[in-house]
């Protein structure tokens, strides 16, 4: 489905995805990465928006940038909202599936199915200038899908939508994919994937820093170096425990001797051993955490080993 | 080939059906009233004794060129033509187009049809009511030879004023503005080799031819040209098709911004 050789786009002296390499058949994946990680530079090299700097992108065995004809088989739902308050869903639809080249009455029937496929069928006649973010964002996801292509990319797709929409989001997507069809799904929110693939591409500083099931990164991510936080009455007493092993690179005691900072080679280790510690020696802690409690913290410690820094 | 044609057609009907908004109805309006306004004043500066319909017939048609296929056309361009491709990549709407099979060049071509029709219809209608008003309406060369002019400025102008907005798509009007006033304004009157490579000076040239006014084009030449209608018309028919070409070439090929993070 997808196949990207060494692809690096620059703009100018700023890269935006670096020697990217990777092979994907069709099937569900998730796209996870931190804002500015990539992400959607790599999508708009998938739909020939931009011509990769070094390196060659394949879509269906075919170049997007020069074959505009493999773009009838891929759908984009962008992260941009859509801005045209005078026309309805319809309208708009039907003008998107008609720069396809879709006959004129064809294109009618599909933009009605796709709305009606996002529960827009009642309102799809109203002006879009008055719809809620939901409403649009549905509009924007029936016209990635109307023209029927065989991969669908969703950048943020359940940005603006409420609890009862995401929950219909989410089984249309399974739906998707349940059909033998494409789709790249990306987002910076790991249980918004998690809820539909459990294939995952994790994208940082430009570069794909790992590829895989949840299993599989979750191992990656546990021989990865971390800083971890150890926070209750009695952490300053793990010190002695740390000091005499040597998966440890330092230890720092902060917020009043309360919260212990480690930084682990091989956090493996930790895991297997902190629980007994603790009971053992009868301590009191509260919790146990990534230092930063945030992903980027994790895409650092993961692009600095695909350097081969650790 | 067929949808080749009616896709563009479809991005017209589409860009119309959206224009249709109280502002740019407000624009269509005043571009009509301008030339009409100035040419109901022009009018009645005339006494009615003061020449013969025929005699009032040069300055009269002249000002009527200078300000329907000179002004009024390239106005209603710059606002229309101008920003086809700058209004999409600022409302973050580029990309949708773009991902489409034909969506870069349809939607160039549409949008360079939906300026010539908006803007050729302020012309039309300007023209009608300014023949009306100054007692023009048996005039049936002037008629003719305004519509057409009308036509053949919205043609090429909208060609030209594409082709800015596809090179220049950061700081458009202000270079379709700075290329007018220098290029079509001015270097058109330059009596110099140099003019006759503008839209205004061909189309001048067959507006003395079409009119007769042979008097005028003989004490200035350089201004109205020499040459017979047909080589305007080509010339003219070979910018349009030259701009909307490398138009065409550009929007294909740029890698427009999409104004998206991630």
């Amino acid at each position: 489905m997808i196949e990207l050789n060494h692809v690096t786009k620059m703009y100018g002296n700023v890269v935006g995805v670096n020697d990217l390499t990777i092979t994907l058949p069709a099937a569900a994946y998730g796209l996870i990465g931190p804002n500015g990680a990539g992400k959607t530079t790599l999508i708009n090299l998938l739909i020939g928006h931009l011509r990769p700097t070094i390196g060659s992108v394949h879509v269906f065995d075919a170049t997007p940038s020069r074959d505009r004809r493999v773009l009838r088989q891929i759908g984009l739902c962008p992260a941009t909202d859509v801005l045209y308050p005078n026309v309805s869903a319809l309208e708009w639809v039907q003008y998107q599936v008609r720069l396809h080249g879709i006959a004129r009455r064809e294109c009618k029937r599909l933009a009605e199915s796709a709305l009606e496929k996002v529960g827009m069928s009642a309102v799809m006649h109203r002006l879009m200038g008055t719809y809620s973010l939901g409403m649009r964002q549905r509009t924007k996801i029936a016209q990635a899908i109307a023209h029927e292509p065989q991969l669908l990319i969703l950048d943020e797709p359940y940005n603006g939508l409420d609890p009862v929409g995401r929950s219909d989001m989410t089984q249309m997507l399974k739906d998707w994919t349940e059909a033998g069809r494409g789709l790249l799904f990306a987002s910076h929110v790991l249980q918004e994937i998690e809820s539909i693939t459990s294939s995952f591409l994790l994208i940082f500083g430009g570069r794909l820093l790992a590829s895989g099931t949840a299993t599989e990164i979750e191992s990656l991510l546990a021989k990865t170096p971390q800083e971890i936080r150890i926070i209750g009455p009695d952490a300053a007493k793990l010190i002695q425990r740390f000091a005499n092993v040597d998966w440890v690179d330092s230890l720092q005691l902060t917020d009043g001797r309360r919260e212990l900072r480690v930084s682990l080679r091989d956090p493996t280790q930790l895991y297997r051993e902190i629980a007994s510690w603790i009971a053992s020696d009868g301590l009191r802690i509260q919790r146990v955490s990534v230092a930063d409690g945030n992903l980027a913290a994790i895409f650092e410690s993961l692009l600095r080993h695909h350097r081969g820094e650790t | 080939m067929i949808d080749w044609i009616l896709m563009p057609l479809d991005v017209m009907r589409f860009e119309i059906r959206r224009s249709l908004t109280p502002g740019r109805i407000t624009m269509w309006l005043l571009l009509v009233l301008f030339p009409v306004v100035l040419m109901a004043r022009l009018h009645s500066l005339i006494p009615d004794t003061a020449m013969t319909a025929d005699e009032a017939l040069l300055p009269l048609g002249a000002t009527l060129y200078l300000l329907v296929p000179e002004v009024t056309c390239l106005l209603g361009l710059l606002l229309w033509a101008t920003p086809a491709i700058s209004t999409e990549i600022e409302g973050q709407t580029w990309v949708y187009l773009a991902l489409r099979q034909a969506g870069r060049r349809t939607v160039l071509l549409g949008k360079y049809l939906t300026a010539v029709v908006w803007t050729l219809s302020a012309a039309w209608t300007a023209i009608a009511i300014s023949m009306v008003l100054i007692g023009a309406t048996t005039q049936w060369r002037l008629w003719w030879v305004m519509g057409s002019l009308a036509l053949l400025s919205c043609v090429a102008h909208a060609a030209l004023y594409v082709l800015i907005g596809v090179i220049f798509y950061r700081r458009t009007m202000a270079t379709a503005v700075l290329y007018t006033l220098i290029v079509e304004y001015g270097v058109s009157f330059v009596p110099a080799l140099i003019n006759k490579f503008t839209i205004n000076y061909r189309l001048r040239g067959l507006l003395a031819q079409w009119m007769d006014w042979d008097e005028m084009r003989s004490r200035a030449e350089n201004v109205f040209g020499a040459e017979p209608p047909q080589t305007h018309l080509f010339v003219l028919a070979g910018m349009t098709i030259a701009f909307l070409g490398v138009s065409l070439y550009r929007v294909e090929r740029t890698e427009y911004p999409t104004q998206q993070e991630g």
